[in-house]
């Protein structure tokens, strides 16, 4: 069964038309990297998943819920859709132990000593046990990231999205950032959606490319077929632009 | 000079102090009152709730355009028509905590405001509800940004409390006002004690506005 599911679905901004008959099935354990040109509705598409964003037509069911129905509970869904953003969002008046547990102790009620042993657990994970009583304001870009996504993490979600994981960061940062997300990738059964312009993960960790332009899906295919092979002429100039440089 | 020291005997000093006493309580009285009513109505009108927000920030934005003796006069002479009798006390209050609950819910809604739309999302996409949100992560963000204007309103507030000596509320200036009233060559040593009083008051206060502000600006 679909993990997520789109159906027709159509988002307008006023008179913009961002999302325009998207369907798209993405099956559950997989990893699916979103690309395209910048403005072509990727990253509208990806807060759709988690409700960030409205659409204004069409299905769309995550995790066997409907997002167009308006009694939809999104508070529930959010529980199992986690998600990293380009900026990282991580609560400037929270410690780093804090950023981490705060979701799981009021909205799952975990219990505090389990909380804090799978908030050390998954800072180790991304690299950052000893950052724990740090402020995110202290960290450099490439650690607020981490520490998002470990936050994201210990939710436990079946859904995780990254709009943009490593686009704000300094180059130095980015391959710490993407480590982290191969392990999530191998070592997890989560599905995964990126929207990313780093092509070599892309390569490297997609079951499924999906390449987007002016708010439509222009082609859908295996990550190896993607690169080796595109079908569509779009597809080819912009891998062609991106690639060789 | 001699007639001008004269007027600061002790009995008529400890008669404005007893008077700045009243400018104080009634100052820290509504002061802490309008701020939690304040809050609310502020975190009310952002949220924008169909027909309660709407209601809230027409009511605000009406008190922030009155002025301030206006509201005095109404909860003093004018609720006895309507069968509410407050004492003067409880008027001065009731009056200066409307008028600032007005004031303190838009610095609040903009404070609101000014924190990064991007920690409501990152909440939200975290699980949190908009409650929890609210709470936990923008509130406190947002107070911390607020100080130097919540400061300056109760520096405002201490001032206006001034206003109710039209309703014979026995704080500071009423207080001088009897002292010169009963010898007309007191007038001016009485307006410069008490230009020292509210100065010190609201100058010490600007100051620990400002190192709060300083503080805040380090940690967030």
């Amino acid at each position: 069964m679909a993990m997520i599911e789109f159906k027709n679905v159509e988002k307008y901004y006023g008179n913009f038309h961002a999302l325009k008959n998207i369907n798209l099935e993405i099956e559950e354990g997989k990893t699916v990297v979103l690309i395209g040109p910048s403005g072509s509705g990727k990253s509208t598409l990806i807060r759709t998943i988690n409700g960030l964003e409205q659409i204004q037509s069409g299905d769309l069911i995550v995790h066997g819920e409907n997002l167009a129905k308006k009694k939809t509970d999104m508070n529930l869904l959010r529980k199992n859709v986690g998600m990293v953003f380009q900026h990282f969002n991580l609560y400037a008046n929270k410690t780093v132990l804090e950023n981490i547990m705060l979701a799981p102790r009021i909205v799952l009620k975990r219990d505090e000593k389990e909380n804090r042993e799978l908030a050390e657990k998954l800072l180790e994970m991304v690299g950052l046990a000893d950052k724990g009583n740090s402020y995110p304001n202290m960290l450099s870009g490439g650690q607020e990231q981490r520490v998002a996504i470990a936050r994201s993490l210990a939710m436990k979600p079946k859904v995780l999205l990254f709009d943009e994981p490593t686009s704000a960061l300094d180059p130095e940062m980015i391959g710490d950032v993407l480590e982290v997300m191969k392990k999530i990738a191998r070592d997890s059964d989560m599905t995964m959606v990126v929207v990313t312009h780093e092509m070599g993960f892309a390569k490297q960790v997609a079951d499924q490319v999906i390449f987007m332009a002016d708010g439509t899906i222009i082609e859908k295919s295996g990550a190896k077929e993607f690169f080796e092979n595109p079908k569509e002429e779009r597809a080819k100039k912009f891998l062609s632009q991106v690639l060789n440089h | 000079m001699q007639e001008f020291l004269n007027a600061y005997t002790s009995i008529n000093l400890i008669f404005l102090l007893k008077g700045l006493w009243i400018t104080i309580e009634v100052s820290l009285i509504s002061g802490a009152l309008s701020f939690v009513i304040g809050s609310f109505l502020g975190v009310i009108r952002y949220a924008k709730f169909p027909v309660i927000s709407m209601v809230v920030g027409f009511i605000v934005d009406i008190l922030r355009n009155l002025p301030l003796l206006l509201i005095i006069f109404f909860t003093y002479f004018g609720l006895p028509n309507f069968g509410i009798r407050l004492n003067i006390m409880t008027s001065a209050i009731a009056a200066l905590t409307v008028f600032e609950a007005a004031m303190i819910a838009e610095i609040v809604r903009s404070g609101i405001i000014s924190v990064p739309i991007g920690q409501t999302e990152g909440a939200r996409a975290n699980g949190l509800t908009g409650a929890q949100t609210m709470w936990h992560i923008i509130l406190p963000q947002a107070y911390k940004r607020m100080i130097p204007p919540l400061v300056s309103q109760l520096i405002s507030l201490i001032k206006d409390t001034s206003l109710a000596t039209i309703i014979v509320l026995p704080e500071l200036t009423y207080h001088a006002q009897i002292i010169y009233g009963q010898n007309n060559s007191y007038m001016i040593p009485m307006f410069l004690a008490i230009a020292v009083m509210y100065f010190i008051v609201n100058y010490c206060l600007s100051l620990v506005g400002t190192w709060f502000g300083r503080r805040g600006n380090k940690t967030a």
